[in-house]
Order: structure tokens, then sequence, then C-alpha cells
């Protein structure tokens, strides 16, 4: 591999309004360079701004602080040597598929002959000869990629930037479309030489990169660079293949269960979004494993959920002490026995007593109490906007409902829009005796 | 499920919050209407004669055509406007802050008051043909057609998806062609249906447009409506069945020949991938899809293209080296910093002092009224906004379980669309005179009367939006009402009312704007050759300019627009967040 610097991001900051006027932080202070003839994954939970900065290599967008290079040079609008691949196709629905394929070949001053010779060709690289007069609504997800990467291919780019480009599609369309990326990488006729990929599969950024970036959240930022130095073609059964996975999890793990602090234990942390349901599916799952724990990966892929989701359900039974986690290990604690032994009155009790040890729902039953039991939604918002700036409001407010509300705890008025501490009345009484 | 043929529910108008952009607009508009009422005052010379129409049936196709015309002449305009409007609302923020306002206050106030004015400005500046007469007509039309075009397409270009805006910019598609082949045929399906509700609305318009009468003036234009009204005026029984009969021909043809087509057609500009929706069909379309006439046309439709581009050639030169610098310049301004500031200052500081001199032209002729003048307003708005209630809520009685019983049965809607389509789209001052007649024989008044006119030209928005929102009702939830056997009643309450319900506010927004508008043709009536008037707002601005009464008529609109934008504002706008909140299907 050659040390030809393509594409460089210096202290890249980017921010964004959110609808709800919030501002939300997307990257701070990133900086990464991309090599000539390198194929670079860019992994992490969602939110962490992989995308975002994929657009600023794109030039779609202007970073709000720092500067984006290519070749030295700084990027002021859209990159002409890139293409791109989109995780929702983004393909014209009116334009048939040479129409759509031929999108990018005007502007590259490819006319007549020549730009049917740039679309057959880029047909024949995806495997869609005979599909060229359909349109996009005519074929399957898997179809539409293989559009979009002849899109893509028809200029010739000498990067190739693709974002979730396997997300939408079925794991068996996924994993054909996926070999093939690699050997059109490799393949010198593409003229492709440098990939960029923004994946939330471990798996898939092993499969395909040299370089992995695992990018950490709130705000986005670079946390760990991977390099996989496994020959191409890469074999996913392999134990070489399936102990850089592991390491890459145990990466991710930290990234998405950061140890707590020691130094501060009593910090406010926001109690994962998710939903009661979820967390009392995973302690029911870990009380069929073998003493009661397992890989967070293991469970996910146990579970049928993704890993970003699986870490915050997994966030949050350890806030509530029901599990605790030993590196990448879920265990369940005598707490997450106990709950589970018992009938559902008697779980209620039980996360009621949780709860109310809890900083941040310690801390809602306190300004309950010193409002008279009562207190108008706003002025929740207003403090949680406060604590946590770059988490929406809202989506925390009703996850905090919904779990007062199991745990009867709180009751929530949506007419009036205020939230109440059930059982206040009585509280009081036994305060006066 | 949407039904084919039936427009999803359209964004009511006047339902943003009052901001200090809407201060601004509103009193922009009220130096427009002091400007064209004193334009108004400057014009002397009266009209040479009036138009004379033809009562023989042969002559009828002949003004049909003209009557035609003017319409599809004045859509046309405004399709170009709602391109540009809504282009510009949806790139620029700045633009967005005041544009929006703007077409939010345009769509709600009564358009219709401003016609006498219009009128007289519009003459005053061709005094000696019927080219200002034909401007009035079609400026009217247009701002009938033109606002919920602007919005269907301004909402459009903001919910395009942003990736396919990234994949025409990766691609290197200059603005102009991702302006024509993403942004257009996105927003072409919203384009086509709001086209075919903003034909509907300027049908209404050009009745009154075409038979324009001003105290002892006549202002009359070759048309159905004038010759409908000339009919009226000598009691002529068949023309008068003749000139409905022609409209009604009118209106079928255009549903047949042009809209049906175009909706069939901009199926294929359909964003998302479900076909779910049963296809609506087009015998019109299938025959020009067949012939091969249509695809010569194309062909020669594209030589005549290409020739015209080698002609227009040396025409190009000097425009493509003077282009960039017009189109730059601004753009190189702009993106500095300190320009930018410098600009937007500019523009704020020039459209405050728009708005200032327009509150001082207006505030000037208002003035004039004197504290008896503010008392018969007073009372005649009230007695306006009485009718205006009462002709909701009688729509809503008879609107409300039929758009109920139509909505659940698909087949039922399906067979009364094509019906329902041409009746809507039928315009009610035509026939304002005969059931004022029809009235009479039966002795109620005009006052009364006036409230079944605006029912008239309201209702139909009511029985639109609750189809389109029962139809919306998920299979599930009347198989479970069916499963659970709820009683008639209970099922009513318990489904169909509360889920029609948001629709039915949005439903009231309109048609409430409608009966506004209404009012000043339906309490103003000159039918067989007198003139009925009843004590409201509508006749007071009829009167006031019949007898050139400038202040009395600005304080007219200007109250009148008020009232409309504040009840918009206060009101409806509150009901609906409840109703939508309250009654949302989404669980």
């Amino acid at each position: 591999m050659t040390d030809t610097v393509l594409l460089e991001a210096q202290h890249v900051s980017q921010r964004f309004k959110l609808p709800n006027g919030q501002n939300l932080e997307a990257l701070r202070d990133v900086s990464l360079s991309v090599c000539e003839h390198e194929v670079v994954a860019l992994v992490g939970p969602s939110g962490c701004g992989k995308s975002t900065l994929l657009r600023l290599f794109a030039g779609l967008s202007r970073p709000a602080e720092g500067t984006v290079l290519y070749r030295g040079r700084r990027l002021d609008g859209v990159l002409g040597a890139a293409a791109m691949v989109f995780q929702s196709f983004a393909l014209l629905p009116w334009l048939t598929v040479s129409e759509n394929v031929a999108m990018g070949l005007e502007a590259r001053g490819v006319f007549g002959a020549a730009r049917r010779d740039a679309v057959a060709r880029a047909v024949n690289l995806v495997g869609l000869d005979g599909f060229e007069q359909a349109y996009p609504k005519e074929l399957s997800g898997g179809m539409k990629q293989r559009v979009g990467f002849a899109r893509a291919l028809a200029v010739a780019p000498e990067i190739l930037l693709m974002d979730e480009p396997f997300g939408a599609l079925d794991p068996l369309t996924a994993e054909n479309l996926r070999s093939q990326v690699v050997d059109l990488w490799r393949d010198p006729a593409t003229g492709v030489n440098t990939l960029v990929v923004v994946t939330h599969s471990v798996e898939e950024a092993v499969f395909l990169a040299g370089r992995i970036v695992v990018f950490g959240t709130n705000p986005g930022h670079v946390r760990e660079q991977l390099v996989n130095p496994l020959p191409y073609p890469r074999i996913e059964r392999s134990p070489d293949f399936e102990q850089m996975v592991d390491r890459l999890h145990a990466i991710l793990t930290a990234t998405l269960l950061p140890e707590p602090a020691p130094a501060a234990p009593q910090r406010l942390v926001p109690f994962p979004r998710v939903h009661v349901s979820e967390v009392t599916g995973l302690l029911d799952h870990l009380l069929t494993r073998p003493d009661g724990k397992g890989p967070v990966f293991e469970l996910a892929e146990d579970l049928g959920v993704d890993y970003d989701r699986m870490s915050a359900v997994v966030r949050a039974a350890e806030q509530l002490g029901w599990v605790t986690t030993p590196g990448e290990i879920v265990q369940l604690t005598q707490g997450g026995r106990e709950v589970m032994a018992v009938d559902d009155a008697a779980r209620k009790d039980a996360t009621r007593a949780r709860l109310a040890k809890h900083p941040l729902f310690g801390r809602l039953v306190a300004m309950l109490k010193e409002n008279d039991g009562s207190v108008e939604d706003e002025e929740i918002l207003a403090d949680l906007t406060i604590y946590f700036p770059f988490i929406p409001a809202e989506s925390l407010f009703a996850t905090l409902v919904e779990w007062g509300r199991y745990a009867e705890l709180l009751d929530h008025n949506a007419d009036a829009a205020r939230t109440a501490l059930l059982g206040w009345e009585s509280t009081a009484e036994t305060g006066a005796e | 499920m949407k039904l084919p043929g039936f427009p999803t529910t359209l964004a009511p108008p006047g339902l943003r919050r009052l901001g200090l952009a809407d201060v601004a607009v509103l009193c922009l508009l009220g130096g427009v209407i002091a400007t064209v009422i004193s334009f108004a005052r400057e014009f002397e010379a009266p009209l040479s004669q009036a138009v004379r129409i033809d009562l023989s049936p042969t002559a009828l196709p002949r003004y049909t055509l003209y009557s035609l015309s003017r319409g599809v002449f004045a859509l046309a305009i405004s399709y170009l406007f709602a391109l540009g409007f809504g282009w510009a609302a949806a790139k620029s923020r700045a633009a967005e802050r005041l544009l929006l306002p703007l077409l939010d206050i345009l769509q709600s106030i009564p358009v219709l008051g401003f016609l006498p004015g219009l009128v007289l400005g519009l003459m005053s500046l061709f005094p000696t043909r019927n080219v200002g007469l034909e401007l009035a007509a079609i400026l009217m039309i247009f701002t009938a057609q033109a606002w919920n075009l602007a919005l269907s397409f301004y909402n459009s270009l903001k919910g395009l998806p942003e990736p396919l805006r990234d994949a025409c910019k990766v691609a290197g598609w200059p603005p102009r062609r991702t302006f024509w082949q993403l942004d257009v045929p996105a927003a072409a399906q919203g384009l086509v249906w709001n086209g075919m509700l903003s034909m509907a609305g300027g049908w209404f318009f050009l009745m009154v447009n075409e038979a324009f009468r001003l105290g002892d003036r006549d202002y009359r234009l070759p048309g159905v409506g004038s010759y409908m009204s000339v009919a009226l005026d000598q009691g002529n029984v068949p023309a008068m069945a003749l000139a409905v009969l022609a409209m009604t021909v009118m209106i079928v043809c255009v549903d047949q020949l042009l809209w049906r087509p175009l909706v069939v057609w901009v199926e294929k500009f359909r964003l998302d991938d479900t076909a779910g929706t049963p296809a609506a069909s087009s015998w019109i379309l299938e025959f020009l899809r067949r012939a091969r006439l249509a695809r010569r046309a194309a062909v020669l439709q594209r030589r005549a293209y290409r020739s015209a581009r080698r002609a227009a050639r040396p025409l190009e030169a000097p425009f493509k080296s003077v282009g960039p610098v017009i189109l730059r310049g601004p753009r190189i301004a702009l993106g500095h910093r300190v320009a930018r500031k410098i600009g937007v200052a500019l523009a704020v500081v020039v459209i405050a002092a728009a708005a200032a001199a327009g509150a001082w032209r207006l505030w000037l002729l208002i003035a004039q009224l004197g504290l008896a003048d503010w008392g018969q307003l007073l009372v005649a708005a009230l007695l306006t906004f009485v009718r205006v209630m009462g002709a909701v809520v009688l729509s809503t009685l008879w609107t409300l379980p039929a758009g109920v019983i139509i909505g659940r049965s698909p087949r039922l809607a399906r067979a009364l669309q094509p019906v329902i389509q041409v009746v809507a789209s039928f315009p009610a001052p035509m026939l304002f005179p005969i059931v004022i007649l029809l009235f009479e024989k039966i002795g109620v008044g005009l006052g009364l009367g006036a409230v079944a006119l605006m029912v008239l030209s309201g209702q139909w928005y009511i029985l639109f939006n609750v189809i389109s929102a029962v139809a919306a009702i998920p299979e599930q939830l009347k198989d479970a009402t069916t499963l659970f056997r709820l009683p008639r009643v209970a099922r009513w309450r318990t489904l169909y009312l509360p889920a029609a319900f948001p629709a039915l506010v949005t439903g009231w927004v309109t048609a409430a704007g409608g009966a506004w508008n209404g009012s000043i043709v339906a309490e103003y009536i000159e039918a067989g050759g007198t003139l009925r008037l009843t004590r409201g707002l509508g006749s007071l601005i009829s009167e006031a300019t019949a007898h050139a009464n400038f202040p009395l008529l600005a304080g007219g609109i200007a109250l009148m627009s008020l009232i409309v934008v504040g009840w918009n504002r206060m009101v409806w706008r509150t009901l609906l967040q409840w109703a939508q909140r309250r009654f949302s299907l989404e669980t």
C-alpha cells in the first residue's frame, strides 16, 4: 500500500439544530485520513457521527470547524473523484435503470456512445444485464442496490463512499453483494481503488476493511483505530477472522458499556431509552444460560436485536443493579435473579425500590415532592434538557414515564400535561405521624 | 387506504402561530388595499359600453370556450407562480420566514373583497379596451388557484428524502437539472391533485368576475357567467338552463380530458414503492398511449425545440457572457459574512418601511370613518359571523354522516367520486340567483337565504375531508368494532366520529374561509333585474364599492381579513392541534 493521503479530515466538528431547538453536536474534533488503495470502515453506535463524516468527505456538507482535504487541497463543493452508495438506494423512481446509472455521466462530460458504453460496462459489472429498461419499483432490494453500485461505478470513481450499503438488505443478499464489493475493489478495471464504508455490522467491517475506525458518541469522536491485516479474500469462518471479530467486539463493548468511573458514583447519567419488557426479556434470557451470563454480542445475536439496542438494554439493567458487566460479559446479579423469581406485583415493588435509589428517578421524585406531588411536563422537560443537552428530552421523558408507571411510582396525565407522584398523599400522612 | 380520486387531506390555511412576520405581512397587505383603492379613485372615464351578450344557443359554445381559456390561462400562471414561490421558500430560510406567513394569510383572507378595487384599478390602466377587465378576471382566478399549489410544491420539496438530493449532488447535476428531474417530478402528484381543486375554486371566481356590476356600471366579459347573468336579467329560463348545462359539460370535459389522464400519468412519479392503492384509470390516456399520433407529436416537438434552439443561438451569446455575472454576483456577495449581514439588514429595513407605509396609507383611509361607521361595520361583521358559523354547522349536519357512509365503503366511494367531483366543481355563484328566487317563492328572505348560499360555497371541503379520513381508518379497527358487536351508535361514537374529527376541523377551516368569501356575493344579489341585499359585512363591502365609499370599503375588507386570520390563528388552530393530538390514529 502506498502512503499517498487521499482524504483527510483535520480537527473537524459538525453541529445540527434539532427541530425542538436543541443543538446536536454530531462530531467534535475528529481527525482522520484515508490513504490510496485503502479500505476504511467506520463503525460505532448510532448517533456517533460516522455518516456525518462520510457526507463531509463527499463534500455534501461543510464542517462547522476544521477542514477536509482531498490530495492536500481543501475540499470546496462536491468531491468529483468520489461516488456514493446509499443505504436507502436513493434511486429516482421515474428513471429507468440505465437512466439512473447514467445520472453522473453528463456532469463528467460523457455523452452519446461513450455514455452508452459506460452504462453498459457498469451494468455488466454488477450483473444487471437485461434489466436496463426496468424501473426501480420493479426490482427487489438487492437489485436496487446493484443499481446504486452501478451508478457509482459508471463514473469510474477513485473513491467509493458507502453509507451502510447493505443495511436495508436481507442477510443472504447482503453477503452476496459484500463479496462482490471486495472483488470490484480488487479488480483494476473498475478504477475504484479506495473504499470508505460506514457500517454497524462488526462482521462486515472485518470482512471488508483494512483499517477499522471505531467511533464513540455524545458527541461523535474517534475512539480507536484497528488495523486488519487479514489477506483477501477473507473467509468468515476462519479462526483468524473470528479472532479479529472478537477483538473488535471487545473494543466496541468498551465504547458501548464504559466501566463506571469510580471517582464520581453519583454523577447523573441518563436512563437508557428502553422499554420495561426489553429489560425483563434480557433477564429472562440470562436465566436460561449457564451461570446466568454471556457476552453482549452473543446475547444480541441470540435475541435478534442490534448491538446498539442490546447495549442500551444492558445498561438499563445495570443501572437498576440487576446485571453487572465485567468486560464484555453480562452477568445476572442476585438482585436480578430475585426480581425474576417473584410474581408481577412483587416485581413492581422491587422495581419501585430500585428506581427510588436511581439518581435520575431520585431527582425527579424529589422535584415532585417539592411541588406537592405534581409538576407540569414542561418543567421536567426543561430540567432534562439542562442535564442532558445532547439527548432529545421528549423521548427520555417518555421512558421515565413508562418506567415510573410500571413501577407504580409515577402517574402521567397526557391531557393536562402533568406528571404526579403516586401515593403522595399517603406519604404526607405518614410524614405527619 | 387511499382512495383513488379523493385527495388526501389538505393542509388547512392560516393555522400557523401569529408572529412578527404576520404583522409585517398584514401591514403590507393593508398598503396594497389602500393603493388599489386609490388607483380606483383616480379612475374617471366610464367604459364606453358594456359587452353585448348574445343569448342565442349557438353563441354559447363560444362563450364557454372564452370562460375555459380564462381558467386555463390563470392555472398556467398559478403553476408558474407555485414553482417559483415554493422553490424560493424551500431553498432560502430568510425567504421561508417571510413567504410562508404571506401564503398563509393570502390563502385565508376573502380575496373577493379586492375585486372591485382591482377591476377599477386595472381598468384605469387600460381605459379604452377590455384588457383591464380581462386581466382583472384572470388575476382574480389566479388568487383562487395559486396558494394551495404553492404550498403543495413547498411541502413536497421539504419532504424530499435527503439521500435523493445527495445522489443528484454527487452525480454533479446542476441545480436546474435537479429542479426539473427531481424536485418537479417528486411534486407532480400533489401539483396535479391541487390543480384539480384549484380549477374548481377558479370557476367560483370566474362567475363573479364575468358578470361584475358596480352600481349603475356594468362590467361584463363574454363568457358563460355573463350569459347566465343576462339570462337572469331577462328572466329567460331556457337560456339559464342552457348556461348551467354548458358549465356542467365543460367541467365534465375538463375532468375527463385533462385531469383524469394527468392523475393516471403522475402515478409514475410516486416516491414510495407501495403499489397497494388501486390504480385509477383514464380512457383518454389509454387512447393517447395507443395512438401513434402522440408519439409523432413528441418527435415533432423535439424537432421544433431543436430548431428553436438553433435559431436562438445568436441571442444566447450575449446572455451567456452576462448571465454568470448576474447570477453569481449576488451569490459571491452573499458568501461574505459582513455583506450578508448588511443585505439582511437592508431587506429588513425595506420590508419594515414598506409595512409602515402600507399601514399608514390604510390608516389615512380608515381614519375618515366616523364612530357611526364603525358601529355599522361591527354590527355587520357580527351578523355575517353568525351566518358563517351557521353555514358551517348546517354543512356539517349533512356532510358528516354522508362522508362517513361514503368513506366507509370503497365501492360507494368509487361510484360516487366522479359525480361528487363534478358537482363540487360547479361554481356556486352561478346558482345563487336561482336559489334566492326559489327561496322568495317559499317566503324566506335573503337574511337566511345567504346562509344557504354560504353552505353551497363551503360544504364540499368538509365532505371531501371526512371521506378521505374515514377511508383511511385501518381495516382492522373496523373489524374489531364488528367482532365486538358494537351497536351502530357506539360504532359511530367510538370509531368513525373520532377518526374523522381532525379532518373535520380542517374542513371547517376551509369551509368557513369559503363562506366568508361567499358572503361578499351572497349578501348582495341581483336576480331578475332587482337588487336584494341583507345586512352583513359582505353586503357592506359590495355596497361600499357600488357607492364608491372608499374608506368604508377599506375598513370592511380590513375588518374581514382581520376576523378571518384572527379566528384561524386563535380558534381553529387550537382546536385542530387538540384534535390531532387526541384523535390521531397512530398509537
